[in-house]
């Protein structure tokens, strides 16, 4: 893994932050200036307090168990419907360390086995075999929908890669996951933009190619970071070490940093470019702050993403 | 006249294809008539974007009796992605200029607010075009509808068999919300304009990015569904520098030179349309919406400004839309 060293001031000021932004059902919302707790911000921000001596990582915890669906599955904002959603990938991850949690986070691998992009019912294969082909997309190769009764998309199914790549055992129901984890793989190769990278999953439209955006594509190399030889994950670590310098927009560079380092790549520019950032604290997005705290602490990070560097 | 089995045929199939389209929309499915008895709509000039955006919008707005005095303004631009030189996005010196004369005209607060549909990164989008700085500078606060607080609203129309959708705080209590759209062709709807924009209100955070429940419930009925819950009190189009082809992302720059402004949403879509060399009773939604959210008949819309005329040559759409031609 790069080694790069962690401005211990830096990672104390965005704890401080989260911690001072956590609301009192344990959860964050996705805004500084809102009080609507979401799971997406929650589950970065139990990623990066971890065991740090800040915040109150229970109460985070046990928000997470306390608005999980009877399904298995999570809501994207407390109250929503009990349908549930793509960040049921990254509250299973959230919740990886808490033993008393792994009975909700079986019933979450299960919901997440059972959900797939609706390419994956014969019928939607056919209309996009014939009549809809505007998005070229092989529909064998499905992944995940951001909800249920919707295609596959990139950021999702990265998610769910991830998430169920963090299993130890395919057993007790669990055994097609390595083939719903292979399929959602190709899925993401199929889908690459022709000139490397990934954006939410169209990679040609009406025969025009799309252009990459850096944080799907970060996101899926994080979840092909087992796959450096293919020349789509190849062409995306270029793509991506490419652009990365360019970047001010915190949310970008963190994935960046995550997924380069994922990757073997040189981070160190990356890595302070984002500790410099004016004034980490005074960002809005609390998801993006969590981001950047995991980032700036990567090594850590992508243990809790289930990565192996 | 004799008609061979193969004319029956084909004839059935046609029949069949267009009441299978035009079918979802046969029945009035709003529930409250919204049209106003007459829409007003200015036609304003202006060859290229500049600091004289200011004065002019000024005039422009002028022509509408509007009082936003000790009001909240929500201008929703369409801030979609950035590719560096082309035509995707509403211009920041439009939103910027707008911003200014709302202010000038009295309104407690303005603020932009936007959540792109493809970019889960809105402050990326944000700096690339020119957006960020330019707020910051001009002290507007900006608010990413992705991940604004939500509030499960029902729909005030049943195009797409949807019940409510979870809409934004910041737009539903926006006590004036302007429509910002970029005047572009669309490779799934024709046109996107100020009625298309408002997809933009729908959280990413809640139904992704893209928005793909939309398109699976039907663009077209989502636009109606969504214009007939979420009001627009005012439409400011830039159609400075458009965009023909394949848009929203990837069509051509298309000087057009025109800034439209209206008080009513499918009298504004009308009316771009109409500058776009189209038929606006041709569009699904423009023609859906003149059941019950606004008005496209040049009858009934007093045109303020410059005339509108349908351009010597119409913009280019793809194949799927060149029934949308003036003939």
């Amino acid at each position: 893994m790069p080694t790069v060293t962690t401005d211990a001031i830096a990672l104390s000021n965005v704890l401080a932050e989260l911690a001072l932004r956590q609301l009192p059902c344990g959860g964050w919302a996705a805004l500084a200036s809102s009080s609507q707790p979401a799971i997406e911000p929650t589950c970065y921000a139990t990623l990066a307090l971890g065991s740090a001596p800040v915040g109150d990582i229970e109460r985070a915890q046990d928000f997470l168990l306390r608005t999980q669906n009877p399904n298995g599955s999570w809501p994207v904002v407390h109250g929503d419907d009990q349908e549930g959603g793509w960040v049921t990938s990254l509250a299973v991850i959230a919740l990886r360390d808490l033993v008393p949690a792994i009975p909700a986070r079986l019933r979450g691998f299960h919901w997440l086995l059972n959900c797939s992009g609706k390419e994956s019912n014969w019928f939607w294969k056919w209309k996009f075999r014939t009549v809809d082909r505007h998005v070229r997309f092989d529909p064998d190769k499905y992944g995940w929908p951001w909800f249920p009764d919707t295609v596959s998309w990139v950021v999702p199914t990265s998610f769910a890669i991830l998430a169920l790549n963090e299993i130890p055992c395919f057993c007790g129901g669990l055994e097609r996951i390595p083939l719903r984890i292979d399929c959602g793989i190709q899925m993401l190769f199929d889908r690459a933009c022709p000139g490397g990278g990934w954006n939410a999953g169209n990679g040609v439209v009406y025969g025009c190619p799309m252009a990459p955006h850096v944080d799907d594509t970060a996101i899926a190399l994080l979840a092909l970071s087992d796959r450096g030889q293919h020349p789509v994950v190849q062409s995306a670590v270029q793509y991506l070490e490419r652009v990365a310098p360019t970047l001010t927009a915190p949310w970008s560079l963190a994935w960046s940093i995550l997924a380069l380092a994922a990757h073997r790549r040189p981070i160190a520019t990356l890595h302070d470019s984002l500790a410099a950032l004016s004034d980490l604290s005074s960002i809005e997005g609390t998801g993006t702050l969590a981001l950047a705290y995991l980032a700036l602490d990567y090594g850590r990070a992508l243990s809790a993403f289930g990565v192996t560097v | 006249m004799s008609v061979t089995r193969r004319d029956f045929l084909i004839g059935s199939a046609a029949l069949a294809a267009g009441t299978a389209v035009t079918a979802p929309f046969l029945l009035p499915k709003y529930h409250s008539d919204q049209r106003p008895r007459r829409s007003r709509v200015a036609v304003l000039h202006a060859e290229q974007y500049s600091q004289e955006l200011d004065q002019l919008l000024a005039v422009g707005l002028g022509l509408f009796p509007i009082n936003v005095t000790g009001k909240t303004v929500v201008l929703k631009p369409n801030l979609v992605d950035y590719v560096p030189g082309d035509a995707i996005n509403t211009h920041p010196m439009l939103v910027l200029a707008a911003a200014e004369s709302f202010r000038r005209l009295g309104a407690k607060s303005v603020l932009v607010a936007e959540g792109p549909g493809h970019q889960r990164d809105t402050q990326l989008v944000l700096s690339q075009s020119g957006y960020q700085q330019s707020l910051r500078d001009e002290k507007i606060r900006f608010v990413d509808l992705n991940r604004d607080e939500l509030i499960r609203t029902p729909l005030r129309a049943g195009y797409t068999g949807m019940k409510d959708l979870w809409l934004p705080r910041t737009v539903l209590e926006a006590d004036f919300l302007v429509s910002m759209p970029k005047i572009k062709a669309h490779h799934w709807t024709g046109v996107t304009l100020s009625m298309k924009n408002m997809f933009g209100v729908v959280p990413g955070e809640r139904y992704g990015w893209p928005k793909n429940i939309l398109h699976w419930k039907g663009i077209q009925q989502s636009i109606l569904d969504i214009c007939a819950t979420v009001p627009v009190h005012f439409v400011i189009a830039d159609g400075i520098v458009a965009m023909e082809g394949n848009g929203p992302l990837n069509g051509t720059a298309r000087p057009l030179g025109k800034i439209v402004l209206a008080d009513d949403v499918v009298a504004a879509d009308a009316t771009c349309a109409r500058l776009m060399g189209f038929d606006p009773d041709r569009i699904v939604h423009i023609h859906e919406g003149t059941r019950f959210l606004g008005n496209a008949s040049p009858a009934l819309i007093d045109q303020v400004g410059e005339i509108v005329n349908a351009p010597t040559k119409p913009f280019q759409v793809v194949p799927e839309f060149r029934h949308l031609y003036v003939l």
